[in-house]
């Protein structure tokens, strides 16, 4: 019989299915079943935490195998992340998808309720159908960039092809596990020889969708070079890559305690993910590019904490293996939404100044709308880990789960804990950079110009409701770990408590404890920091209140005594992160590209030469594809060349060929009477 | 006009195809000057053509002239997130009013223009009409650590006009006062390369040699900076035997000092990684912009114009002339050091033959007949040009060519790539001053 949230998680997958058929119909209509399946995919999922897990509908497969939909804690809480980014996308969708066709809602629809089918099967064989359906409707929407110039297609062609992999990778993780279970059923427990190739198999498939390294290009460039809509976007790069998540974690939940290089091999691709996402987001120049690089970066901190969790639970610290886990499954959260938030913004400043080139933005957002500005503000600072929002608390978690690598019995172990934790150190620091530089120019800048008065309304409320939740999401930590907890416990198949506890005059609760079994390792208290900052500017606020009117002088800005500065002389983007260009070339493999755009001359002096600059950075992975793709494009060209070659007399040999042997195999293998 | 020692060409170009760089222009390109590099001599050229190259150099000597411009050598350079950045003519670093136009993508210079002319004064053409004397105090407060070379030239060029001999006593307190000016200048330029390195022991101590040059000018002079020095009649002129004691007695203190200084500066990791290899200067940059001085001859160019032009009595003692081959900063700081010891070299020499100069005290200059005069100088950061016409005991016109017009470009050039932290040391390295390039 369907319950109540059963009856809820039906409509939910119905309304965001529904909503491609009305899209046809009106694309608000669409936008607004989208909405309405978030919304109730979010109750639902509540559901699931608060009460148990429960099913909303069971039917027998076309193999025979048991179906249901249903929400238990784990899925629960991704279905949980993915309602509240879409319900937030959608309403925001309704006034940023002003083009001309009716197709980006339908793929969008399409791309979220295969989405929402994949979180709530309970087994293998609909979830393979729903991550195809996924890809091919996200390869859909990534299409559909305004314009459609020519070029992009190949950055489609990326993002499918790696799609792709991926589900080739995902299908032979399932098919590992079904060797190993004799069941497609979600909750069958494997063991044996296969484990370690369905766990890489899971990983590597994964991966591909999570965009962490060395996959990482089928991440930043089909959002960065194809200028995707940003919807499409915010959607692909929050809630796409956590479908990849989940699937990882699912497989992982069923996996035995494994060998210490599964958690090893995790520490080193996040840790690697980390640095590189959050080394190119620093010199990136691409208002939609940065983000999508610090998702790579944020996806690495993922598996960094999924790694220490697994290394700690095989060497038997249950404690830390618990606290790691809270750190992954709040940092899926934190990212989630603070990344929806942030590509909302980047829509904004989209419409707001028709470029997305940090250089040339010039605080048009700002002049647009003070108020969505500060929320991206808000948003990106979260990202760089500014306390006490969402982010903060996932880096100090996940750092904190680092520090404490010295409790694993391996020295090897304690060394790659202790040199990830200097990577994650790093890449945090390298995320500073690439935040500020993308508050800095998109919100904060001066605006120059007056402010775009096409510019649709109805973009301001879904980028403040989901800058607001990341506040929430930072003070509020404690209690949303405690509200984790069933989730954990769901995923580590034992009752497990939220590292939540008490420190000198802070009620209990409100602290977080990266805990130990011989008391706290380090402790945060989150409402405690707000407290601290709300009472610390009270003073700032007070003068600024009562002493800061009439004492206010405006002057010209200083431009070394010459009249005001003309516009070729402001400040840009590139120059702020030229720095790191110069100085990690050997990581960016930075080279500096002059192509002459007068024609040379030497004979006139009196017209000079001019010189068009780049410096430009290199991902030595993208260079590695970019082979592999001219080698297949030889290989491929070679074949043709050598059996097609346009010769009839060539063809027909092929054809005789055939039929003799079709004749001689019907004639040996069906032997007349 | 032509001076011993120059070889006078009718018209058109210079003959030859060696090495030769242009020197000077006359304002109404009746006149030119070049240096022969091949053939050690300067090449006066009447009517001259110009290429279209010497035409660009000649235009960077003349920036400024009207408002503020920029020197440009012929390159631009746009992109991605490229902008300007204006440094100057307000700005910490930068002593003097004069700026600098920096096109960057960030952190490095992908070029630079000096943008002169901000506080022009136009000396030159407020002493037409003023009597030679008159106009010499104008010309030398031109710029203060160079006052005495341009004086001598000046004077020299005047003179020349006039058609009148300079007696030997003259000559010796001309130079003299040059030599104890590019002692001072010299060890400006190495406390200022100190000083941008956070060498500050090293550079207080400089600085405190330079002020010892300063006083021992003072003393000498009646001047720290020489104004007044070359007046006929002016004190301090005579050099009787204990003034000589006592400049001798003060320049062999700052030459042991400065000896021992220099091994200690120059041993420095920190401050030798900071200046070689920085600004360079090619010998084709330095020839084809007209680069004098030790700009030049830290280019491995051999060109004193002490050896060219024997106004001066150089011709009789020993000249010591520096090259180096590397054209950076460190080359120019290498060739300064041993311009020091040279000068002093050439003081103790002077000192000695002094008492054996002959010639009166010099006469103001008086000519009646019109006439022009050309005479040229090495002052401390390379040779100047002064075109002087006089009739009726007055002036009727003043050109110049100064050092520091001649270096922009390659200051412009030397940066070309470094990055802002360079900036310093290039720039120093040269001694180039906006307020000579001003006038």
């Amino acid at each position: 019989m369907i319950g109540g949230a059963g009856l809820l998680l039906l409509l939910a997958i119905a309304a965001l299915f529904g909503g491609a058929p009305l899209a046809l119909v009106d694309r608000r209509l669409g936008y607004a079943a989208t909405f309405l399946g978030s919304v109730l995919l979010v109750i639902a999922a509540l559901a699931a935490l608060d009460a148990g897990p429960f099913t909303a509908l069971s039917w027998t497969g076309v193999v025979g195998e048991p179906e249901a939909l249903h929400l238990d804690a784990l899925s629960g809480f991704f279905a949980l992340a993915a309602g509240l980014v879409w319900g937030a996308t959608s309403s925001y969708s309704l006034a940023y998808d002003t083009g001309p066709g009716r197709s980006l809602a339908v793929a969008y629809a399409l791309t979220l309720g295969a989405i929402a089918v994949l979180f709530s099967t309970s087994d293998w064989l609909l979830f393979l159908a729903a991550w195809e359906t996924m890809t091919l409707a996200a390869y859909w929407m990534i299409l559909e960039a305004v314009g459609r110039p020519l070029r992009i297609f190949s950055a489609a062609f990326v993002f499918l092809a790696f799609g792709e992999a991926s589900t080739i990778l995902v299908a032979l993780a399932i098919a590992g596990l079904y060797d190993g279970t004799g069941s497609f059923a979600m909750t069958s427990p494997i063991a044996g020889p296969m484990v370690s190739v369905v766990f890489v198999a899971a990983l590597v498939g994964f991966g591909l969708k999570m965009g962490v390294a060395p996959f990482h290009m089928s991440e930043w460039l089909p959002i960065a070079h194809s200028s995707a809509p940003s919807n499409a976007s915010a959607v692909l790069s929050s809630t796409l890559t956590l479908a990849g998540v989940y699937g990882l974690f699912r497989v992982v939940a069923l996996l035995p305690d494994g060998p210490s290089w599964w958690g090893a091999l995790l520490l080193t691709i996040g840790a690697i993910s980390a640095l590189l996402g959050a080394l190119f987001a620093a010199v990136s120049e691409h208002a939609k590019g940065l983000p999508a690089y610090s998702t790579i970066e944020n996806n690495g901190l993922i598996l960094v904490a999924l790694g220490i969790s697994l290394i700690a639970r095989s060497d038997g610290l249950p404690a830390l293996a618990a606290f790691a886990l809270f750190a992954a499954f709040f940092q899926a959260l934190a990212h989630a939404v603070t990344k929806a938030a942030l590509f909302l913004f980047a829509g904004d400043v989209e419409r707001s100044v028709h470029t997305l080139d940090l250089s040339r933005t010039r605080g048009g957002t700002k002049a647009a709308d003070p108020v969505a500005s500060g929320a991206g503000v808000l948003a990106a600072l979260s990202l760089a880990a500014a306390p006490p929002l969402a982010g903060f608390v996932s880096e100090w978690m996940i750092l904190e789960a680092l520090f404490q690598s010295f409790r694993f019995p391996q020295a090897w172990l304690q060394f790659t804990g202790l040199l990830a934790g200097a990577v994650v150190a790093l890449a945090a620091g390298l995320v500073l950079v690439a935040m500020v530089k993308f508050v800095g120019f998109a919100a904060l800048y001066r605006p120059v110009r007056p402010p775009n008065a096409e510019r649709p309304r109805g973009l301001r409320a879904p980028i403040a409701g989901l800058t607001v939740l990341v506040a929430a999401l930072g003070v509020l930590s404690p209690w949303i770990l405690t509200a984790l907890a069933p989730t954990v416990s769901a995923f580590e198949g034992a009752r497990t408590a939220a590292p939540v506890g008490s420190l000198l005059a802070i009620p209990s609760g409100w602290s977080i404890l990266s805990g130990s079994p011989s008391g706290f390792f380090g402790i945060i208290s989150p409402p405690a920091l707000l407290l601290a900052f709300a009472i610390g500017s009270l003073p700032a606020l007070a003068y600024f209140a009562l002493g800061r009117r009439g004492a206010e002088r405006r002057v010209p800005a200083w431009s070394g005594g010459r009249a005001a500065p003309p516009p070729s002389e402001t400040y840009t983007s590139f120059g702020y992160s030229t720095g790191l260009r110069l100085m990690l070339s050997g990581f960016l493999g930075t080279r500096e590209v002059r192509r002459a755009s007068s024609p040379g001359v030497s004979a006139e002096i009196a017209t000079p030469l001019s010189y068009d600059v780049d410096l430009e950075v290199l991902d030595v992975f993208k260079s590695f594809y970019d082979a592999l793709v001219r080698l297949v494009l030889w290989a491929a060209e070679g074949t043709k060349r050598a059996i097609m070659p346009g010769r009839i007399g060539r063809y027909l040999t092929y054809i005789l060929l055939t039929v003799l042997v079709v004749i001689v195999y019907v004639a040996a293998a069906f032997p007349g009477p | 006009m032509s001076r011993p020692g120059w070889t006078e060409v009718a018209a058109g170009r210079p003959p030859g195809s060696g090495a030769r760089s242009l020197a000077y222009v006359s304002p109404e390109g009746d006149l030119a000057l070049w240096n022969d590099h091949e053939e050690h001599r300067t090449l006066l050229v009447r009517r001259p053509e110009l290429s279209a190259e010497e035409r660009a150099v000649l235009g960077n000597w003349r920036a400024g002239r009207s408002g503020p411009a920029v020197v440009s050598v012929g390159e631009q350079v746009h992109g991605y997130g490229v902008f300007t950045f204006p440094y100057g003519p307000v700005a910490m670093g930068v002593a003097e009013a004069g700026g600098f136009e920096v096109r960057t993508y960030g952190e490095r210079i992908l070029e630079i223009e000096p943008s002169v002319g901000h506080k022009r004064r136009g000396i030159e053409e407020q002493v037409v009409g003023k009597t030679v004397e008159d106009a010499a105090l104008w010309i030398e407060r031109r710029a203060g650590p160079f006052a005495l070379s341009h004086a001598a030239a000046f004077r020299f060029a005047a003179e020349s006009a006039a058609g009148r001999p300079v007696a030997e006593r003259e000559l010796g307190v001309r130079a003299l006062g040059q030599e104890l000016q590019r002692i001072y200048n010299h060890l400006h330029v190495l406390a200022r390369l100190a000083e941008a390195a956070s060498q500050n022991v090293g550079a207080a101590q400089l600085n405190a040699l330079a002020e010892s040059a300063l006083r021992a000018l003072g003393a000498t002079f009646g001047h720290r900076w020489g104004f007044g020095a070359l007046v006929p009649g002016a004190p301090g002129r005579r050099l009787d035997a204990p003034d000589r004691t006592d400049l001798e007695a003060r320049l062999r203190r700052l030459g042991s000092e400065f000896e021992a200084l220099g091994e200690t500066l120059l041993g420095s990791r920190t401050f030798l990684d900071r200046i070689q290899s920085t600004g360079t200067v090619s010998t084709e940059d330095a020839l084809r912009w007209g680069a004098v001085g030790p700009t030049l001859r830290a280019s491995s160019v051999a060109w004193d114009d002490r050896l060219r032009d024997p106004t001066i009595p150089y011709r009789e003692m020993f000249v010591p002339v520096v090259t180096e081959r590397a054209g950076d900063a460190l080359a120019r700081v290498l060739v300064r050091r041993e311009e020091v010891r040279g000068s002093l070299l050439l003081i103790e020499q002077l000192l000695d033959r002094w008492p054996r100069l002959g010639g009166g005290e010099a006469a103001p200059v008086e000519a009646i007949e019109p006439g022009r005069g050309i005479a040229r100088g090495e002052g401390p950061s390379g040779d100047l040009v002064y075109d002087v016409r006089v009739s009726e005991g007055r002036i009727r016109s003043v050109a110049s060519r100064t050092p520091s017009q001649a270096n922009w470009p390659l200051v412009a050039l030397s940066l070309r790539g470094a990055v802002f932290t360079d900036f310093a040391f290039s720039f120093e390295s040269f001694g180039a001053s906006f307020a000579e390039t001003d006038g």
